[in-house]
């Protein structure tokens, strides 16, 4: 199969606050509302912005997110545990690759 | 096409209740989630148990799934048969979720993650329940729709982020036919990855997501970057740490000592004097490389002992260990 050159104009290397509310809820196909809560919780974190308008989202803070409504929607749970959780799982996926790496 | 049995994949019974279901996948959804699973095949299975639960999860799909499968069973079909929905048997079923592989309730799976069967049997419903939500806005306009965002892991070497380079991707997907309907599609594309990427970092490529409906713009595809496992380096965000080999003599005299970087170059570093092992030396904006916050390279002292084979290395030992008569390395 050849593969189908995508141009350089089209590929973004998302930085620490690429991505705006609108972006990080499309991007875990849930609601702005969804975000909102998650953020007023603490679960969530904005890099910058005071008012919902200017936050800021890292693109990590995107695959956290998206985790964190997989588990949620999954085992119906509670924000605060799905968030425990996801934090567990990087924590394992962290110490996994040290014990992994030397 | 082959025939999936979602009842077997759960392990339930077919008559199994809402609840017994749900107790199914979230057991194992546990057992098989590929962040945690020590299974071989944990991501493929997961992939199993989403479609799955997609399907009978949700009472109108699994009506049906249930319909095919009646008949199919009545012929004696079983799981690895080929089995084909028979024309119009959807007829008379609305699915309330046009999308079955939205990001939600799918652990490590993307969109692209069904089966060509699941697609066979859902992939129409996927385009009636876009149509029928824009009957309810009304006036027969048909509203834009922007294609959903997919999202993908690419694994890279290390060098590749000092570097920069260009990987061709395989993706597993579907795309719709000229009959509206979504067939499985798989394409390769062919990437420049930027330099200075990070773990956990993502990449955007706009507009290789699902495409559009009625002249919506494209979805975007995200690619999560991991770093492929190499003994040399540890990596966090864009500190690396290397393990730099020294002698004795290097450790207790210092000195200066050449070290290959992870980005291919070779660079003297100076071992300070009465380094011992697991010592730091820090390399800055050696890490991988960002415009404006570049990372650093820690180099980790390990120091090698040479064994004492001949006669003339074990006396030389001996006279180094004359030479330190009160030093024990086991008081503190």
């Amino acid at each position: 199969m050849t593969p189908t050159p995508i141009p350089p104009a089209l590929v973004e290397l998302l930085d620490d606050a690429a991505l705006d509310l609108n972006a990080l809820a499309r991007g875990c196909a849930v609601t702005t509302e969804w975000v909102h809560t998650h953020v007023e919780a603490g679960v969530l974190e904005p890099l910058a912005g005071g008012g919902a308008a200017e936050w800021r989202f890292s693109s990590t803070t995107l695959a956290r997110a998206r985790r964190i409504a997989e588990l949620e929607h999954t085992y119906d749970a509670d924000p605060q545990l799905a968030a425990l959780t996801a934090d567990l799982m990087e924590e394992v996926a962290r110490l996994r690759r040290l014990v992994r790496d030397f | 096409m082959e025939f999936k049995d979602y009842y077997q994949t759960l392990g339930v019974a077919k008559g199994a209740s809402q609840d017994d279901i749900r107790k199914a996948y979230r057991k194992l959804a546990r057992k098989y989630h590929p962040d945690v699973s020590k299974e071989a095949d944990a991501a493929l299975r997961m992939a199993e148990l989403n479609e799955a639960n997609t399907v009978l999860s949700d009472p109108e799909k699994r009506a049906a799934y249930d319909t095919v499968g009646a008949q199919a069973w009545a012929q004696g079909a079983r799981s690895g048969d080929d089995v084909r929905p028979p024309p119009g048997w959807n007829t008379g079923y609305e699915f309330a979720e046009g999308a079955p592989g939205g990001a939600r309730g799918h652990f490590g799976a993307g969109e692209a993650d069904f089966s060509e069967f699941f697609e066979q049997m859902f992939g129409r419903a996927r385009t009636a329940g876009g149509a029928r939500g824009q009957a309810g806005t009304g006036g027969g306009a048909r509203a834009q729709m922007r294609g959903e965002d997919h999202h993908a892991r690419i694994e890279l070497e290390l060098i590749d982020a000092y570097r920069g380079a260009e990987r061709a991707i395989t993706l597993r997907g579907a795309r719709l036919n000229a009959d509206g309907q979504l067939v499985p599609e798989e394409r390769t594309l062919q990437v420049k990855i930027p330099q200075g990427v990070k773990e956990g970092q993502l990449i955007r490529l706009a507009g290789q997501g699902s495409p559009g409906l009625h002249g919506g713009a494209a979805g975007d595809l995200f690619l999560e970057v991991r770093f492929r496992p190499d003994a040399r380096w540890r990596i966090d965000g864009r500190d690396v740490t290397q393990r730099l080999r020294v002698t004795p003599w290097e450790a207790a005299l210092g000195g200066g000592v050449g070290v290959t970087t992870p980005d291919g170059r070779t660079v003297e570093v100076t071992v300070p004097a009465g380094s011992g092992s697991g010592r730091r030396l820090r390399l800055k904006g050696r890490g991988i490389p960002s415009g404006s916050a570049p990372g650093d390279l820690y180099l980790e002292l390990d120091i090698a002992v040479p064994g004492a084979v001949t006669p003339e290395q074990q006396r030389a030992w001996q006279a180094l260990g004359q030479a330190y008569p009160g030093f024990d390395p086991r008081r503190a």
